[in-house]
């Protein structure tokens, strides 16, 4: 009995052994808890906290001491339909709270998604399959607006079309001061904007999603009806949508993911006429209402998993069309022949419009002196390099380039950046390893979701949760917990680009060097990462940039609002110093470009080989 | 040198049962194959053997060395099985040389810098590679890829080498080629090859033995020519040869000589070579194309439904009625359609199989009455 159990535990102990000698198991194991700590343990504490009265005015609302717990916050938030009212008019708590913004929010994501789709797939069309001109200009500006803050499009909207009459309405955009243009409160405010930004915002996803598969399409697919006589509009609905039809419905669900999340757009160009989404209503609730807010954000992760799921269901089932044979690269370009001109300059034009007028248009507010008036004589270098500017009345004396705040929130935004991009680049790429190796177990299946589930969590909500935990747990807090939810947060992104890059890699390159006893450090320095270098590179080059011009995640986190450029410039545009805040706008999206350049320059990681794959 | 013994080795990927309960036995020096079509389980066998894939039961030992066993937890990383892998695709490290490539695998056994140069120089004279040391493979050709894949597998002397159909992505003209190079080398580096094809003419001109395989199942294990003469069952039958063998499917009676056979409306007389125990109800007689003759006359009659001449010979099939025979015919001939021409069979060539089991019965001579 006693030597069979003694069997048994030896033979245990060698079968964990080797399944711990594989490097891939071991990466899969410390994930799995590493994870489940830093994703799901949020969650319970968010869940935990629907159920738990707060603040002071919580706690007189429902008549219980802090801590205790509740429904109230339920009750409150999803069925008060009907609170009575006064003069005629019913109110309705949830209708105002929850449902409302529920509704815009999803009207927002629809049509955002259809615009990032129809934009950006049939700029991909015109770059991969047609004989277009200036193409290289053209497709180089495109994914801009994506390296770009979001807010950027959404602040050179609002300073391009306000005026004096909607809105806050207290000063004319350039629109209105130079041409005399007033344009009507919804196309300045609300859900038409919102959804054009967003959509152009994205639409570098549906680009390099749909613009992929065209490109690696084989030509003998369209070949082969071209020969059976088919026109070509027939050819392009029955042969080349269906083959994107996958590409652009991941596109569909990822902005759709995207926008219910979106945060700065909405207070930008919602908020000012009372245009609330989940995300925004979220953050007012945050203050008063936390419990009520948790929930929201409950319901926003919730919306994020059954896209999720929906997108692996249609991925997973329709793989083997995105693969590619690469055997023909003879790719025939349709000739727009008296059409070319005109779409080229057009999409030149809309390029110019979106991606190089905002930074036209935040160097010109930086320098007026008085808002609206953009005569030369009324322009100024003073915000950028003067000195005692007690004139201004706006807090600070010196310009941003001469502040010593403004270079110490500039390197502490680096430094948190590099953080981030170095803990995420890596873990995604070990996890993009062993994902690869380990494929279709549950295991690998398990650490892949958890992985991916943090691009589920609406950054605000993940930083107030992260502000629940880091009260519970000494050591974190400052510069550790910004760089701990950063590198969470960017997580995806890399693990994504990790796996593409694995997946890419053929197994046998590193069986190759497993038979002839090359150790497992050595076969990723020596041989899997040399090969993919561009590709797993551009998985730290997404984190980095992303966290420079994050604000939302760390807005609730940060030590004071002068901690980050981005915190810096929300209080400024909050306190309406405008020229100052134009001015560290314009310097974090030249930081931004500046860095995806370098990295571009000098290694080939590139951030659509980041998203694409 | 080593012998390899698998013991109920099986591999399931989930409900799926790639590899089942396989026994195999390979003596050293022994060039083996793996047969099978796609998806019989012959590429996870050799990859269970070298370690890169783990398998759900049994107990593999390679020189008296377990280097697997399921029960006992043992599980021998590749690099202590002291074994080389030929992989379909190379697997060449692109972003190195030809002369990296071969030698980055012993820098790492720690071989002394004059070794290495000697050992690349060896091989690289031996593969004929010499002039490419400093190009990338991406420099190379399909036959030069393969050639330094070879080098690289070799180089740090493994006791058995495997090959995973390392011919499949060769021109056919080069493929001949280097099935007698491969051949020679089996000869020249003295060490036990194991080798995975799809393809039976490779298998048959390469192997000492040959191991078919169908659905994870061993089908048979036995030299070529002896698989080919007397195929266990129906699937061995039907997958070595090409053009594949005639099968003559009806109802069986026994008869006092032996077997009488129906089919398509004819009748064949099956007379074997030795004693029958019993006759199935349903039989399939099988007998190869070139035991079929053409003959001008005193034969069976038959119609010519196509005549393929290759120039080494001619693939002819015959129509008797409803039934189809494919006949072989050595030297440049060829044979008008629907000409009438006459054929025997060739005594003692034909086989008997039991229809529902698919296993040889008997040998013997067939006969159309």
């Amino acid at each position: 009995m006693e030597t069979i159990q003694r069997n048994q535990v030896k033979r245990l102990g060698r079968m964990t052994q080797t399944f711990l000698s594989k490097p891939a198991n071991l990466i899969l194991v410390v994930f799995l808890v590493l994870l489940t700590f830093l994703t799901l343990y949020p969650l319970l504490v968010l869940i935990f906290e629907t159920f738990t009265v707060h603040s002071g005015r919580e706690a007189r609302a429902v008549g219980l001491p802090r801590g205790s717990y509740t429904d109230y916050h339920f009750k409150r938030l999803l069925f008060t339909l009907d609170d009575g009212g006064a003069m005629g008019v019913t109110y309705s708590n949830s209708w105002i709270q929850f449902y409302g913004p529920l509704l815009n929010t999803l009207s927002v994501a629809f049509t955002s998604s259809a615009v990032a789709i129809l934009f950006g797939g049939t700029v991909a069309w015109f770059i991969t399959r047609s004989n277009l001109k200036y193409k290289k200009f053209i497709s180089g500006v495109f994914v801009f607006p994506y390296i770009m803050p979001a807010w950027t499009l959404a602040l050179f909207w609002q300073s391009f079309f306000k005026n004096e009459f909607i809105g806050t309405g207290t000063s004319n955009g350039i629109l209105a001061s130079v041409f005399g243009i007033y344009m009507p409160e919804w196309f300045v405010y609300g859900y038409f904007p919102i959804s054009i930004v967003l959509g152009l915002h994205y639409a570098p996803f549906a680009y390099i999603l749909i613009g992929g598969i065209l490109r690696n399409m084989d030509a003998n697919l369209e070949e082969a009806a071209t020969v059976l006589k088919t026109s070509r509009m027939r050819l392009l609905r029955r042969i080349t949508l269906p083959i994107i039809k996958p590409a652009a419905l991941s596109t569909f669900l990822l902005v759709f993911a995207s926008s219910i999340s979106a945060y700065s757009v909405p207070v930008f160009l919602g908020s000012p006429v009372r245009y609330y989404m989940l995300s925004t209503k979220m953050k007012s609730l945050m203050d008063t209402y936390s419990g009520q807010a948790y929930i929201i954000a409950a319901v926003m992760i919730m919306f994020g998993i059954v896209i999720l799921g929906i997108n692996q269901k249609v991925t997973g089932s329709r793989k083997s069309y995105t693969t590619v044979t690469g055997k023909s690269s003879q790719v025939s370009l349709v000739d727009l022949r008296k059409w070319n001109r005109p779409v080229a300059i057009f999409l030149v034009i809309l390029m110019l419009l979106i991606a190089v007028l905002p930074l036209i248009t935040f160097a010109a507010e930086s320098v007026i002196i008085k808002a609206g008036n953009y005569s030369l004589s009324n322009m100024t270098l003073d915000f950028w390099i003067g000195t005692n500017l007690t004139y201004l009345d706006q807090g600070d004396s010196t310009g941003i380039l001469l502040s010593g705040k403004v270079w110490k929130a500039l390197f502490y935004s680096l430094a948190l950046a590099v953080t981030c991009a170095v803990v995420a680049g890596t873990s995604g790429m070990l996890v993009g390893y062993a994902v690869a190796k380990k494929r279709g177990t549950k295991m690998a299946n398990a650490v892949n979701s958890l992985a991916f589930f943090p691009y589920l969590m609406p950054s605000l909500a993940f930083g107030a949760i992260y502000l629940a935990m880091s009260v519970r747990v000494s050591w974190l807090n400052g510069f550790v917990l910004l760089a701990l939810i950063g590198s969470v947060k960017y997580l995806p992104f890399a693990s994504r680009s990790g796996l593409n890059a694995m997946l890419q890699l053929s197994g046998e390159i590193e069986e190759a060097g497993q038979i002839v006893g090359i150790p497992w450090w050595k076969r990723m320095t020596r041989i899997i990462f040399p090969i993919q270098k561009s590709s797993l590179l551009s998985g730290y080059l997404l984190p980095l940039v992303s966290c420079m011009r994050e604000l939302s995640l760390f807005v609730l986190l940060v030590p004071t609002s002068n901690t980050l450029l981005t915190t810096m410039l929300m209080q400024y545009s909050e306190k309406g110093w405008a020229q100052f805040g134009s001015a560290i706008n314009l310097l974090i999206i030249i930081v931004v470009l500046l860095i995806n350049y370098l990295v571009n320059k000098l290694t080939g990681a590139s951030i659509d080989k980041g998203i694409g794959g | 040198m080593p012998d390899i013994i698998l013991t109920n080795v099986t591999k399931r990927f989930g409900k799926f049962v790639a590899v089942d309960k396989l026994n195999l036995n390979i003596r050293s020096n022994e060039f083996i194959t793996l047969l099978g079509p796609s998806g019989c389980g012959k590429t996870t066998t050799l990859r269970m053997i070298a370690g890169l894939e783990t398998p759900t039961e049994g107990r593999i030992m390679i020189d008296e060395d377990v280097v697997f066993d399921a029960d006992e937890g043992i599980n021998v990383p590749p690099n202590k099985r002291d074994v080389g892998f030929l992989f379909q695709n190379y697997a060449l490290w692109p972003h190195m040389t030809v002369k990296q490539n071969i030698a980055f695998g012993l820098e790492n056994l720690k071989w002394p810098k004059k070794d290495i140069e000697e050992r690349v120089d060896e091989l690289t004279l031996m593969l004929k590679i010499r002039e490419f040391l400093d190009r990338y493979p991406s420099e190379l050709s399909g036959g030069q890829q393969q050639r330094v894949a070879i080098a690289r597998t070799l180089a740090p002397k493994p006791r058995v080498l495997f090959m995973d159909e390392p011919l499949s992505n060769l021109d056919a003209k080069l493929r001949t080629d280097m099935r007698s190079e491969l051949k020679r080398l089996h000869k020249t580096t003295d060490s036990t090859f194991v080798y995975v094809t799809h393809d039976q003419l490779e298998a048959m001109t390469l192997s000492t033995r040959i191991c078919i395989m169908e659905l994870g199942k061993l089908m048979q294990y036995a030299p070529p020519l002896e698989m080919y003469q007397s195929p266990a069952n129906l699937f061995v039958a039907d997958f070595m040869g090409n053009p594949s063998m005639n099968f003559i499917e009806g109802k069986a009676e026994k008869t006092d000589k032996g077997v009488r056979l129906s089919s398509g409306g004819l009748s064949f007389a099956f007379t074997p070579n030795s004693a029958l125990e019993a006759v199935p109800e349903q039989a399939v007689i099988g007998i190869r194309p070139e035991h079929v003759l053409i003959s001008d006359e005193g034969g069976c009659p038959a119609k010519v439904y196509s005549s393929l001449p290759s120039g080494l010979e001619t693939t002819i099939r015959l129509s008797l009625g409803e039934m189809m025979l494919t006949s072989v015919v050595f030297g440049g001939l060829d044979f008008e359609l629907d000409s009438d021409v006459s054929f025997n069979f060739v005594p003692n060539q034909a086989i008997l199989f039991d229809k529902g089991s698919g296993n040889a019965l008997a040998r013997g001579s067939l006969e159309l009455v």
